[in-house]
């Protein structure tokens, strides 16, 4: 009988005694696997979802989408081509409710003008179910049907049949808009929406040259097209070639949403390296727990050993067993994790941003069990390692001294390599590897932190005076014997608590950025579509506010950069960070003088009076990540024509301004010919802030203006949100630290129940005792927290700073929890383990020595 | 009436009707029927019997560590009989000394620690001289600083005993302490046991099956099926 073979028929004998000591080594490994399954599960049902229903989501097969001018004619032919065309313009504008006859409450509102195709595919939820054509009908009196979302009908003080201003038109609100199919391709909007035919929009004056509107081109495949050869990639190509200077931007159905999609990668990795952690805080368990199971076998090795069973069988017998529960533990982890898609869709079904596909993803179970296993390996491997090089004799000796045997360099290796193993699964998998390879790398160089603050600790307690007070020697007694539960809990729980701290420090300084820093620096309103007709009387109007400060006007035309020294952006190569300068439409401006506030960092501005070929003052921060110099040359399409520009220098741009902040600033001569409107930013006392609004808006109902403090407060609901989906989920790594202690804490039971035992026969009572629990977890949990706090503020002022380009705010509440929060746990969970030694007769326990 | 007698002229221990049953998995167990007993302060008692016949459990139950099922006991002159857990902790400290078969050291502690415990919970100012001149005593003043995994099964013993006779009790109770130990070893913990049982006064209420050492009592009982059937005052000579 081969060595492999004997060792498992070992194994099988012992496992008949089930899972007796190794509760916690299954659970931890369970929970880790059970996060990352469940996590990876979701994401691909949302990310499936975003493909099944691509055409819905995007409105089409493709959608060309065009701002400040719609398509021409020959540019429409094109699209019909294809198959079935729609189209739709959105814009921002403010809608007021008619009262009498007069405008009265108002509110800044996305429109959306469609035609009578739209939409190609799904339908719109109105209430009432109407058809949309009967909805959005104009009558006979030039007033037109228009659908509202309740939102805005409830800000406004409307109801379904009210009038409502939208330029110079008056609409009547028919129906309540409770969904669009292709809301979820539009992105991010400031205000409610309100949806009107583009006949109505027509009427309301608001098209003008310049003004901020996306003109959208949706088509549907006809068979037809089809079966000419239409495809997604054979549209692209034949554009490009047709209409190379459009400035068009395509989207195709396979990538619907491309920021839904690249948020939930994003955040599913994150949640991923969560469960990573948990999966480490886990691991560090699971070690403790096959030491503290092999501890209790010795005298088992020691009978296989003496009877002939050489080091590797003895491994491998014990490997075999730790391997069969892992994968027990793993199995039924990814069953549980399969399960979350069905859950959250049960469950939380009304707030979910899209559907998820509910379905079983073998991808993601198998990648959370490969993470388990892997784990299991590198935690279980040096432990049994050391089980496998004990003698015989030292193991039926009973010695309290610490255990100094060598792990062979074989075991340390696989288990090496099975830690990086997860890293490398994690980096190949990961959208952003270098954020998941700092989170990583992060959280090993913490993990030895935690172990050498751990040793040290114990080192320190080692050598303090003896402590007088035998209750005070009995717990750092406790806390410094061999197998000790100071490390498993240092290391586990403040693993935990550290990404906790680091989790609540950054929502912190995030908040304090929004809610604070910004609105204090930030202009009150910004006001967009200024037409060059009015701005003089614009800026009259603003000048009559007393308080009015720091009001800067400044022309602005939507364009995009096309291509950089003559390679197309496409195609250049530049740092992630400024890729989205490349990917879409930009705000472009023109002046004379650099900008108030700016600070050329390179070459020169052009002179007041300059009247050559177009010169661009770029941002540093963009020059630096696509490498353009002064000199170089760069092209930008702007309406449909394309501009060549040279860089004559280079600005700071300062983006936490929250004002006008414009990576291209151009000279003039060449665009301030195109129609283009103006954008308008103040500042003024919050007592006069109403007043200008109304003035304003009553005065220019064409202008759309934003409330900067109504924006923050949207961005500060949606951060919220998310982090506290993100602290919830950080909370699975306490959880599995906690368990980390439950199973120090049972480990450490028989010890402690002799303790307790040996102390009430030389007259101890049981608070005395519990005294003793009460010092030493509690010293545990205060300095686990200690600890936590420090490289959790380490970790969030390094993000804070080197990430996200902001201040780092400590916050000492959120400190203190941690500290407190730590320490209450772990003394709640010491005294909870301690309740049977504390409640023991001493005569069970001496009768059962 | 005649004025109680004072507490060191009191009976040190006495057991009247005493039972113990303990449940188990099978149903309950009989472990002692109406035992009584009275042993008067500074005898040295030896209960001896069968494996099984109770020994162990009366001494738990005398020492206040196991609650009787029936009876009453006195101890030192106190009803112990339905104190609660930490009542009979507080009574043992300064009266009752306990020394243990397996010997019951706390592996954390120095022997010297082990030895203040009982002194220290008692609130005995200088306790850790005590405890330095307990370990003298039994012969181990350079073995102090020593954890009892360093130590020897008869120095661990001699540290259990330096431990229990402390507090200077007035009773020590002693359950095969020489059962885990060779007989060299045991010979020089019994005459450690009765050595300083003599020179102190202490009522010593031995548990052993060993012949030879309960012969080194005034007293001998035996005990059988929880039933006392014997109970004889040996010679002095051999006390």
């Amino acid at each position: 009988m081969n060595s492999l073979s004997l060792a498992w028929k070992l194994a099988r004998r012992e496992l008949r005694g089930g899972l007796k000591g190794f509760r916690i080594f299954f659970l931890c490994l369970l929970l880790g696997t059970a996060a990352i399954a469940g996590v990876e599960s979701l994401s691909d049902a949302f990310l499936s979802g975003l493909r099944d229903s691509g055409q819905t989501f995007l409105g089409g097969d493709v959608a060309v989408t065009v701002v400040h001018r719609p398509a021409t004619q020959q540019e429409r032919s094109f699209f019909a081509r294809y198959g079935r065309l729609s189209n739709n313009i959105s814009m921002q504008s403010m809608a007021y409710a008619l009262r009498d006859g007069k405008q009265d409450e108002r509110e800044l509102v996305e429109v959306k003008a469609v035609n009578d195709t739209w939409p190609l595919f799904g339908s719109p939820g109105l209430t009432p179910a109407q058809p949309l054509a009967d909805i959005l009908h104009c009558e006979d009196d030039g007033i037109c049907g228009a659908a509202a979302e309740q939102t805005l009908l409830d800000r406004l003080h409307a109801k379904r049949g009210d009038l409502l201003r939208l330029g110079n038109a008056s609409l009547r609100v028919i129906a309540v808009l409770n969904s669009e199919p292709d809301r979820i391709s539009t992105g991010f909007s400031l205000g409610p929406h309100i949806l009107i035919s583009t006949k109505a929009l027509a009427g309301t004056g608001l098209e003008q040259p310049g003004s901020l509107i996306n003109y959208t081109y949706r088509v549907a495949f006809t068979p037809n097209a089809e079966k000419r050869g239409a495809t997604i990639e054979s549209f692209k190509a034949d554009a490009a070639q047709a209409f190379p200077d459009a400035g068009w931007q395509i989207r195709d159905r396979n990538d619907a949403a491309p920021g839904i999609r690249r948020f939930v990668e994003q955040v599913s990795m994150f949640l991923t390296l969560v469960g990573l952690t948990a999966l480490g805080v886990g691991g560090v368990g699971a070690s403790e727990a096959v030491s503290a199971f092999l501890d209790r076998k010795r005298f088992d090795i020691a009978i296989l050993k003496s009877l002939g069973a050489d080091g590797r069988l003895v491994f491998m017998t014990f490997f075999l067993q730790v391997m069969a529960i892992a994968l027990a533990a793993l199995t039924l982890g990814s069953a549980i994790g399969a399960t979350a898609p069905f859950l959250l869709a049960h469950f939380y079904a009304d707030s979910l941003p899209l559907p998820p596909a509910l379905g079983i993803y073998p991808g993601p179970l198998l990648l959370a069990a490969g993470f388990g296993l892997l784990s299991a390996i590198a935690f279980s491997v040096p432990p049994l390692g050391k089980a496998r090089e004990i003698s015989p004799a030292s193991l039926l000796r009973e010695t309290l001294t610490p255990d100094r045997t060598r792990i062979r360099p074989v075991y340390l290796l696989a288990a090496g390599a099975a830690g990086l193993g997860i890293v490398g699964l994690m980096l190949i998998l990961s959208p952003s590897p270098l954020y998941a390879g700092g989170f990583l790398v992060g959280a090993i160089v913490l993990l030895g932190l935690l172990r050498l603050v751990a040793a040290g600790l114990m080192w320190a307690l080692l050598r303090l005076p003896r402590p007088r007070s035998p209750l005070v020697r009995l717990a750092v007694g406790d806390l410094t014997r061999p197998g000790a539960a100071t490390q498993g809990v240092v290391t586990a729980l403040g693993l935990g608590l550290t990404l906790l701290a680091t989790i609540i420090l950054l929502d912190r300084t995030i908040g304090a950025e929004v809610n604070e820093s910004l609105p204090s620096r930030a202009p009150s309103f910004f006001f967009v579509d200024i037409q060059p007709d009015e701005t003089a009387a614009f800026d009259h109007a603003i000048a009559a506010f007393k308080t009015q400060q720091d009001y800067k006007r400044t022309p602005m035309i939507r364009g995009r950069i096309t291509s950089l020294n003559g390679v197309p952006s496409a195609q250049a190569k530049v740092d992630p960070d400024v890729k989205w300068a490349l990917s879409g439409d930009r705000g472009i401006t023109y002046a004379t003088t650099p900008p108030p506030g700016s600070v050329i960092t390179g070459g020169q501005w052009w002179p007041a009076n300059y009247d050559g070929t177009t010169l661009i003052s770029l941002d540093q921060e963009v020059a630096k990540g696509t490498g353009l110099k002064i000199g170089d040359s760069m092209s930008l399409n702007v309406l449909g024509r394309q501009i060549d520009g040279r860089i004559a220098n280079l600005r700071k741009v300062d983006f936490r301004s929250g004002g006008q902040n414009f990576i291209l600033v151009l000279s003039p001569g060449l665009i301030d010919k195109a129609p283009h409107s103006f954008l308008a930013t103040v500042r003024v006392a919050p007592a006069e802030e109403n007043a200008m609004y109304m003035a304003v808006t009553e005065k220019f109902p064409n202008v759309s203006a934003v409330r900067v403090k109504d924006a923050i407060a949207q961005v500060n609901s949606l951060l919220q949100q998310l982090a506290q989906g993100i602290r919830a989920a950080s909370l699975v790594t306490i959880l599995a630290g906690l368990l980390v202690l439950a199973g120090t804490i049972a480990a450490g039971a028989r010890t402690r129940l002799y303790d307790a035992t040996v102390l009430k026969v030389v007259g101890a009572t049981r608070v005395q005792i519990a005294l003793i629990y009460v010092l030493e977890y509690g010293l545990l949990g205060i300095t686990t927290g200690i600890i936590a706090l420090g490289a959790g503020t380490l970790a969030a002022s390094l993000i804070a700073r080197q990430i996200l380009d902001t201040s780092f705010v400590f916050d000492a509440q959120a400190a203190l929890w941690t500290v407190v929060g730590g320490g209450t746990a772990t003394l709640l969970f010491g005294l909870f383990g301690a309740i049977a030694a504390l409640n023991a007769r001493p005569a069970q326990r001496l009768r059962g020595s | 009436m005649q004025p109680p007698p004072p507490a060191d002229k009191l009976p040190a221990i006495v057991l009247d009707q005493v039972a113990l049953t303990l449940s188990s998995a099978a149903g309950p167990v009989n472990i002692l029927h109406a035992v009584c007993l009275t042993v008067p302060a500074g005898q040295t008692v030896a209960l001896t019997g069968p494996s099984g016949s109770g020994k162990s459990s009366l001494l738990m139950v005398a020492a206040g560590l196991e609650r009787p099922s029936g009876g009453r006991i006195r101890v030192a002159g106190t009803d112990i009989t339905n104190m609660g857990e930490d009542a009979a902790a507080r009574f043992r400290r300064g009266r009752v000394g306990i020394v243990f078969q397996s010997f019951h050291l706390i592996p954390t502690m120095t022997a010297l620690e082990n030895v203040a415990v009982p002194l220290e919970l008692n609130g005995v100012g200088d306790a850790w001289d005590r405890a330095a001149a307990e370990l003298k005593a039994v012969g181990l003043a350079d073995r102090g600083h020593h954890y009892p995994g360093q130590l020897s099964g008869g120095e661990q013993q001699r540290v259990a005993l330096a431990r229990a006779m402390g507090p200077r009790p007035q009773i020590l109770f002693a359950d095969e302490p020489t059962g885990n130990l060779d007989s060299t070893n045991g010979e020089a913990i019994a005459d450690l046991l009765f050595g300083l049982n003599a020179e102190r006064g202490a009522t010593l209420f031995l548990v052993t099956h060993e012949e030879n050492l309960a012969r080194r009592c005034q007293r001998v009982v035996r005990l059988e099926s929880g039933h006392i059937v014997a109970d004889e005052i040996a010679s002095l000579a051999h006390a």
